[in-house]
This record gives structure tokens, C-alpha cells and sequence, in this order.
């Protein structure tokens, strides 16, 4: 008895759990489009800054490595001009001492120490003094990749290297003036 | 707290290394300071080029901010990603190769004097040496200090360490002399700052680095007072004619947080191994996203631009001064050579009464290191005011 009254009417209890669990579906498949709608727009907007950051590095990157490609040409070419000068003096040097021992006034050649000789013609004070071209070429060299202007690089050279012209020097790093 | 109540507790707890100016500092923007009075000052020393790109910069500001609420610290035994990619930027701007981070100018000297200690052993050079020019300051910890002729001789702090000697500042042929197959390497300033900027001349650096190519010694570039844009390129050795194997780096690095950097080109890049150095608190994510918002502000060659013509201005602004001698520098590192007869700290003194704070490196010289984004008319006012002092004690 107790039981039978307790119970409520089963068409409306079946009809109301129905319409919430509608309402309650409803509901969600608004919330997982809502998610789903998220999550999408996040992923497109992720996507397109990483893409923009990847862009952005690589700009970067290839500008790093101009200036670092920049700077090692200008070394390679300083080392091959050092070089060359390094040969011409062993040149002179050794054709010196032939003519000395063909005149039997010289010693048994000795070999030199390596570093006696490296970069003896840069080396040379009265060289030095005014700078070498090799470290003109790399100082124009650095100045352009870190971002001086041709007038600021030419008033460097002229100062610091008493070079009157430098124009060969700045075509050959910044290409021939307009 | 009035000056005077903090001048009270800094006499009695503050170990007595510094002579102050009597100025309370409480606020800065860009290239102005405000005292506790509410005094506003030009700041043409920007914390001895610390405050580069002015003080309290937004960008640098919003980092630290950002970061510190993130995560302060972790020490390096765990990957952090600012120091990685500071490393990446400070290295790709400058030699290539590989960074090791401290948390000031000297322990960057203390990496740079271990990597060539270490690199002379592996040329089998058992007392290494390093070559160093008077004048030169390298810092006050003991290897930097050993390094630093005017500091060194000091009997009261010795014994220097072993392994350090000096020749004069631009002395090419002495330092020639100096160099040989025990040296480990040459170390110097590309333009001496605590000396009164005094750069060190192209011949002298072209003599150091042939000597170093000569004797397979390093050459390392002190850049810590000149790197960072202050002399109108991002690092001072780009105007010169050398590319040293080695630089360090602090002071304006961190915009005002503390930090600095080692950095080695590939020949002593990979010199150091685990074990061989090491610091807890070095390259830090704060300071270090400190750090890359300093390289953001400062890394654009319009402010690099403006840096090389300021200083230009300056520079002639200065030089048509009465009562000033000689005008030093590059960019805005500037050092004013004062005539016989005018007190340099006097001048230093009279120009903090009127509002501009500059730094007094002698006696007869101003350092001036005004942040790098000070405008003309800030330029226009300085060169004012210290003509203005110059002429009274010109006069006097």
C-alpha cells in the first residue's frame, strides 16, 4: 500500500526524465561543437603563428648566415693574401740564400720555426703601423654585416688604415656604388 | 627614509668598499633618474652602461615580469629554455660557437682566463701566461684581478695569481715581445673603459692577433663594458680589423638584472668539458629573458644608427667646450680629457647639483655612457650643463 502511493504517475516521470536527458544531450553536443569549435580555431591560430615564427627564424637565420658567410670569405681571403705574401717572402729568402751559398758565405740552411714566419709580412711593424689590407678588408667586412653604412665604413679605412681610396675595397664587399 | 637616515645604516652595516654620491636614488625612466626629493637627473652613466636601453625599458620590464611569474629558478642541471635561446642569439651574432653564462662581467673574464689556460695545457704549454695591456680593467675577482695591472699591484690583496704580465696600452711592439709559445692568451679591451675610454688602436689589436695566430695563443676581447650596441655595433670588435677567438659579455646585457656571458669561437669553443666550470645561479631564466629583451631593443641597426650619430654629436658638442682638452670614444662611449688646472671629480660633483650624473674615471677625466636611446635634446642639455660647469672652474 505504503509502495503504491509513493509511486508517482509513470508517463509524466518517463516523459519529464525524457525531455531532460534531451535537454541534457542537447546541451552537451552544443558544448562538444562549442570545444570542438575551440579547439579547431586554437590548432588554425597555432598553426599560423608557428608558421610566421618559422618564417621569422629563417629570415633571421639567413641573415645571420650572410653576415657569418660575409666574414668568413673576407678571412679566407686575408688568409690566402697572408699566405701569398708568406710565400713570396720564403721565395725571396730562400732564392737569398742560394746566392749567399753559391758565394760560400752562407750557412746550411736551418729550418725555421713555423711561427717565425707566419704572417712575417703582415707582421712587419712598418706594415702594421698604417694596418694591413688584410685588415682592412675584414674591419670593412665586419662593419658592413653589423650594419655600417658605405660613408662610415670609407671615413673608417681613411682614419684608421690611411688608405686615400678605398673604393676597391668597399666594391669588392658592398658591390660597385650606384 | 631620508638620505641621511640610509647614509646612517649604510655606514654602519655596509663594508666600506664604495665612496657614494650623496644622491638617494628612487626612480628612473629612460635616461632620467628621480632622487628621494623628487630631484629629476639626466643620467649620462646609465649605471656604468648597465641601463643601455634606459631605465625601467617596457619590453625589458614585461620579460622579467613574465618570467618571474613563471619560474625564477632551476640551476643548470635541467634544460631551460631563455638560456638556450639566448645562447643561440648571443652566439649567432657574434663569433659562433658556444656560450657559458655567469652572473657578471668578471666571472665571464674568470670563464674566458680558464678556457685559455685549458686550451694552452692542450698545447702542451705547462705555465701558461696572459698578456695583458695596462689600464685594462678585467674585474675584481682573483683571475680577473691578476689581470688587471692597476688593481693587481695592490701588496695588501696579494698574492696575484701566477701566469698574468702586462705591457703599455697600444704598445704594439711590447706586446709582440710579450707573446710567445707560453702564452695562453692575449687579453684586452677593445677600448679601455675604467681607464677613461681609451681605445686601444687598430695597429695594437692587429699585433695582438698576429702574435696570437704566431704562438697559437687566444685572443680574447673584453666586451663587457663595449659590447651590447654601446659603441654603435652590436659588439665594439665589429669596427675593428680583428675577429677575436673569445668575448665576454655582462653589464648591459641584462638591461639591469646580472648576468654575463663567455663567448668562444670554434677554435676554443668546445675547450671546456663537464666539470671543468660551473655556477649555480648563472643564466638564470630571468635574467636571461631579460637578456633576450635587451638583444630585441638593441639588435636593430636603426638604434645602432643612432648610436654611431649621437655619439658623433656628442663627441662635437663636447670638444667645442671650454676647458675641455681631448674627446675619446666611439658611439656613446665617450671619455672628455679636462685642461690642466680643473678637478675632474669637482666638475663630476657641481654637474650632479645641476642634474646630470656622469662618472669620474681620473682626475682630469668625465666618462660619460648615456643609455643608447637618449635623444638629441638630451644630448643638446648634457653638452649644456657641462659647459656650464666648465666655464666656472675654467675661470677659477
Amino acid at each position: 500500500m505504503r509502495r503504491e502511493k509513493s509511486q508517482p504517475n509513470p508517463r509524466p516521470l518517463v516523459t519529464s526524465a525524457a525531455e531532460r536527458i534531451g535537454a541534457i544531450v542537447e546541451a552537451a553536443e552544443r558544448a562538444a561543437e562549442s570545444v570542438i569549435d575551440d579547439a579547431e580555431a586554437q590548432a588554425r591560430t597555432y598553426l599560423e603563428e608557428s608558421r610566421a615564427e618559422a618564417d621569422r627564424e629563417a629570415a633571421e637565420r639567413r641573415s645571420t648566415q650572410a653576415g657569418l658567410i660575409a666574414s668568413l670569405l673576407a678571412e679566407a681571403e686575408a688568409l690566402r693574401e697572408q699566405a701569398g705574401q708568406m710565400v713570396e717572402s720564403l721565395r725571396r729568402a730562400e732564392d737569398e740564400l742560394a746566392g749567399k751559398r753559391r758565394s760560400g758565405d752562407a750557412p746550411e740552411p736551418r729550418p725555421e720555426p713555423a711561427r717565425a714566419s707566419h704572417l712575417a709580412a703582415v707582421a712587419d711593424p712598418d706594415e702594421t703601423r698604417g694596418g694591413s689590407l688584410a685588415g682592412a678588408r675584414l674591419l670593412a667586412t665586419q662593419m658592413a654585416v653589423s650594419g655600417s653604412s658605405r660613408e662610415e665604413i670609407e671615413q673608417r679605412l681613411k682614419s684608421g688604415f690611411e688608405i686615400d681610396d678605398p673604393a676597391a675595397i668597399l666594391d669588392a664587399i658592398l658591390g660597385p656604388e650606384d | 627614509m631620508s638620505l641621511a637616515e640610509t647614509q646612517t645604516l649604510e655606514q654602519r652595516y655596509l663594508m666600506r668598499t664604495y665612496k657614494r654620491a650623496p644622491v638617494d636614488f628612487v626612480r628612473g625612466e629612460g635616461a632620467r633618474l628621480w632622487d628621494a626629493d623628487g630631484k629629476e637627473y639626466l643620467d649620462f652613466l646609465a649605471g656604468i652602461s648597465v641601463c643601455s636601453i634606459g631605465h625601467c625599458h617596457p619590453a625589458v620590464l614585461a620579460a622579467v615580469r613574465e618570467q618571474a611569474g613563471e619560474l625564477m629558478h632551476v640551476s643548470n642541471l635541467f634544460y631551460t629554455e631563455p638560456m638556450a635561446r639566448l645562447a643561440q642569439r648571443l652566439a649567432d651574432s657574434s663569433l659562433g660557437g658556444r656560450v657559458f653564462f655567469a652572473n657578471s662581467g668578471t666571472e665571464a673574464n674568470e670563464c674566458a682566463i680558464k678556457i685559455a689556460r685549458k686550451h694552452a695545457h692542450g698545447r702542451g704549454v705547462s705555465e701558461p701566461e696572459i698578456v695583458s695591456f695596462e689600464g685594462d680593467f678585467h674585474g675584481r675577482t682573483y683571475g680577473s684581478l691578476s689581470a688587471t695591472p692597476c688593481l693587481a699591484g695592490n701588496p695588501a690583496l696579494g698574492p696575484m695569481l701566477p701566469g698574468f704580465r702586462s705591457v703599455p696600452h697600444n704598445d704594439a711592439a711590447a706586446l709582440r715581445e710579450a707573446v710567445g709559445e707560453g702564452t695562453a692568451a692575449v687579453l684586452i679591451e677593445p677600448i679601455q673603459g675604467e681607464a677613461g675610454i681609451r681605445p686601444t688602436t687598430d695597429e695594437a689589436l692587429l699585433a695582438a692577433r698576429q702574435a696570437c695566430d704566431e704562438s697559437g695563443a687566444l685572443l680574447i676581447l673584453d666586451e663587457i663594458q663595449t659590447g651590447i650596441g654601446r659603441t654603435g655595433s652590436l659588439w665594439a670588435y665589429q669596427q675593428t680589423p680583428v675577429r677575436p677567438d673569445v668575448i665576454t659579455s655582462a653589464k648591459a646585457l641584462g638591461g639591469g638584472m646580472p648576468i654575463g656571458a663567455c663567448i668562444a669561437g670554434p677554435a676554443a669553443a668546445d675547450v671546456l668539458e663537464p666539470g671543468d666550470h660551473g655556477s649555480t645561479f648563472a643564466g638564470g631564466p630571468v635574467a636571461t629573458a631579460a637578456a633576450l629583451a635587451v638583444l630585441d631593443v638593441v639588435d636593430d641597426p636603426a638604434l645602432l644608427r643612432g648610436v654611431r650619430e649621437r655619439g658623433e654629436e656628442l663627441r662635437r658638442g663636447l670638444a667645442a667646450l671650454e676647458g675641455v682638452r681631448e674627446v675619446r670614444g666611439r658611439g656613446l662611449m665617450v671619455g672628455v680629457g679636462l685642461e690642466d688646472g680643473i678637478d675632474a671629480a669637482t666638475v663630476g660633483a657641481d654637474l650632479l647639483e645641476r642634474g646630470l650624473v656622469v662618472n669620474v674615471p681620473g682626475p682630469d677625466t668625465l666618462r660619460l655612457l648615456p643609455p643608447l636611446v637618449v635623444d638629441d635634446s638630451q644630448i643638446e642639455r648634457a653638452v649644456g650643463l657641462i659647459g656650464e660647469s666648465l666655464l666656472v672652474f675654467s675661470a677659477a
